[in-house]
């Protein structure tokens, strides 16, 4: 008798377990995770994000018995992982990347030339360019708005967009867009290389004149407004990264600003990654879906970093011949700060060991940080 | 202090009533039957007329403590009761009155009854502010309602009960039910390949960023203009136009570094520095944890033979 109850316990304590649950995917999704956490450690690739999105992936693919009712699952409501998981699904998390990436952003270069904005616009051309390949595959408009906004480069606004939007194609999204962002040193050097001749590359930049402290006060507060006006379906992401900047520059909050962009942002990047990870269970990525998502991040890479690139040369020829932008930053149109930047800072001196592009990258690339959220909140605005 | 915690707490009152009167400003009448014989019934089963309220907010709102009225006269007319939970309206949600002047049938059972020609009158919790009204029109029959086109706006239209579309009588869901997203469908039907989308969206993307970067231009023009003139005046020169003041704008980012290399060198200044020089203040507060007496150890007294 005794020995019965024992077993049988045994036997349920069996049935709840993960090897009792183990099913292909699983395996196939931890070593995903293993992958990444080899890619972030060993290559150094974002190692901040891949980290706590791959142990998020190893943490939502150990194999549970759902019906047991543990409550212990990313999709079981008032689980831990759930509550945690609901900055991501609510959308709350993004934004508050966004405040501490206006604390850390200095729009000085974007400010002393205000032209190099129209290059960040002209890289989301790659968000709708991937938008009518999307559309083109079979997605639904929504589907495809949520997916092509991996072509801005922003981790935080793929996420924000896509819990709207298509919430059960998020985490391949994210991942996906996490991923893309992680090999931008891969991905861009190529396209530039293949869109420009050597004389461009050879193309030197006037210095940026000095930018008075009253214009780093002013451009968050009429940026926010400005942009906020046009695209009030953007003001979760646009506000806050306005605000956080705002902190920066004041000069009174430094406090304020110390906290949002090292503590607060660290923490939420914690969350937000091993939430991301952790919402790619099996059964939800590895779909046929997951694989055209993927394939579509990397045309919208391709494509906003081309037009990036072609923009500035078409846009050299109404400029005058001293103020002539060397096309190299073009690619830092999409908003991977400074990632995209430094590239371009790193091919330039490849050419031309003396000419150091890379404050001038970084106008396009925080002006792309814009421009995506503007673009996130217009695909919203249309499609929600 | 005490300044600064009554400043705080105006701050926070004034936010929160604020944001009460936003929240019930947002409530509408959405939707009134006079003559109920084949409608809903109420829970004892009677089929008394109603009035339908709209919570058009995206989030919820208690409306405990409102008033429903038929006589401006007399705006407290009928109150909702408080300590009902079940006054909260969820986000975009509706709530049924029975108006059968049977109060003490519940909470959702008016003290007045209405009938066509005669205006309801939705008042705030103040009796005072009148949040929406409608007057039910004479020519309204039996088992017709008389509701708003869309839920929370729109016109007001008779509603017959016919299959129709937009001529169903909805107490208590929404006036037009929809079975899909209609800006979706119509981006299906109408931007098959993303073209329309794309145009629209890059010329909003363009023109936000052309705004800022023409703003930003022109408040650099006049930063550097006004920095230019003040420094000018410091100097006891009187600039005579701004077309003179830019052409004395010759300090860039290279000259300064220059100048920074060359005092760095005559200094003789070196690399490995023992402390930082800087134009922040420096402000060390005081903490007896920092203390430097109490990392001190007295030093212990040699003993002395006697």
């Amino acid at each position: 008798m005794f020995s019965d109850f024992l077993l049988n316990n045994l036997r349920q304590f069996w049935e709840l377990t993960g090897f009792a649950n183990a099913e292909v995917g699983n395996f196939v999704m931890l070593a995903v995770g293993l992958f990444f956490i080899w890619l972030a450690i060993k290559k150094n690739f974002e190692p901040m994000l891949l980290v706590p999105i791959g142990f998020g992936i190893l943490i939502g693919n150990v194999p549970f018995n759902t019906s047991a009712g543990l409550e212990v699952g990313i999709y079981e409501e008032g689980s831990v992982l759930n509550i945690l998981y609901n900055g991501v699904s609510a959308g709350w998390y993004p934004p508050l990347i966004f405040l501490g990436i206006g604390a850390m952003t200095d729009f000085s270069a974007l400010i002393a030339n205000p032209k190099l904005m129209l290059i960040g616009a002209a890289a989301q051309f790659g968000i709708f360019g991937a938008y009518m390949v999307a559309l083109a595959i079979g997605f639904e408009p929504d589907q495809a708005g949520a997916i092509a906004i991996i072509g801005g480069a922003d981790g935080p606004t793929a996420i924000f967009l896509s819990s709207k939007l298509a919430p059960n194609l998020m985490g391949a999204i994210a991942v996906s867009a996490y991923s893309y962002m992680a090999l931008v040193p891969v991905i861009q050097p190529p396209i530039m290389r293949l869109f420009t001749t050597k004389k461009e590359r050879l193309i030197r930049m006037k210095p940026a004149r000095a930018v008075s402290q009253n214009e780093k006060i002013i451009f968050p507060i009429v940026g926010m407004l400005l942009t906020c006006f046009v695209v009030p379906s953007a003001l979760p992401l646009l506000g806050m990264l306005f605000f956080g900047n705002l902190l920066r520059e004041c000069g009174v909050t430094t406090r304020l600003a110390k906290t949002a962009s090292n503590a607060l942002t660290d923490i939420v990047t914690i969350l937000l990654g091993m939430t991301v990870g952790a919402s790619t269970q099996a059964s939800q990525f590895l779909t046929p879906q997951t694989i055209f998502i993927f394939f579509l991040g990397f045309m919208a890479f391709i494509i906003a970093s081309s037009s990036g690139v072609l923009f500035v040369k078409i846009f050299n020829l109404v400029l005058p011949k001293d103020k002539k932008i060397n096309p190299l930053i073009g690619n830092a149109g999409v908003s991977a700060v400074p990632m995209s930047a430094r590239i371009s800072n790193n091919l330039g001196l490849e050419y031309d060991p003396s000419n150091y592009l890379l404050m001038h990258a970084m106008g396009p690339n925080v002006a792309g940080v814009i421009g995506s959220a503007v673009a996130a909140g217009v695909l919203l605005g249309f499609l929600a | 202090m005490i300044k600064k915690l009554l400043l705080l707490a105006a701050v926070v009152g004034f936010t929160f009533s604020a944001s009460q009167a936003q929240d019930r400003k947002a409530l509408r009448l959405n939707e009134v039957m006079v003559t109920n014989t084949n409608s809903i019934t109420d829970d004892y089963g009677q089929h008394p007329a109603w009035i339908e309220l709209f919570n058009s907010n995206f989030g919820p709102v208690n409306i405990r403590g409102m008033y429903l009225t038929t006589d401006k006269n007399q705006p407290k007319m009928y109150s909702i009761p408080v300590g009902d939970e079940l006054t909260e309206i969820g986000k975009r949600q509706h709530v049924v009155f029975f108006a059968d002047s049977m109060p003490n049938r519940g909470t959702f059972h008016t003290s007045f009854k209405i009938k066509p020609g005669q205006t309801i009158y939705l008042y705030d919790a103040d009796g005072i502010s009148l949040i929406d009204e409608v007057t039910i029109p004479e020519e309204i029959l039996a088992d017709q309602s008389f509701a708003r086109t869309q839920d929370g706006n729109g016109e007001w239209k008779i509603r017959k009960g016919t299959e129709a579309d937009n001529d169903y009588i909805t107490p208590s869901s929404a006036n037009i039910i929809r079975d899909a997203n209609h800006k979706i469908e119509d981006f299906k039907k109408m931007d098959e390949n993303g073209f329309a989308m794309t145009i629209m969206a890059m010329c909003i993307v363009f023109s936000s960023l052309l705004v800022l970067c023409l703003c930003f231009y022109g408040i650099g023009k006049i930063g550097s203009a006004i920095s230019k003139v003040n420094k000018m005046r410091s100097q006891g020169k009187v600039p005579t136009d701004l077309g003179s003041v830019r052409e004395t704008e010759h300090d860039s980012g290279e000259e300064i570094a220059a100048i920074i290399m060359a005092l760095h060198e005559h200094f003789d200044a070196h690399d490995l520095e023992s402390a930082i020089l800087t134009i922040n203040k420096v402000k060390r507060a005081y903490s007896p944890w920092s203390s430097k007496i109490y990392n001190l150890r007295q030093t212990p007294p040699t003993p002395t033979r006697k």
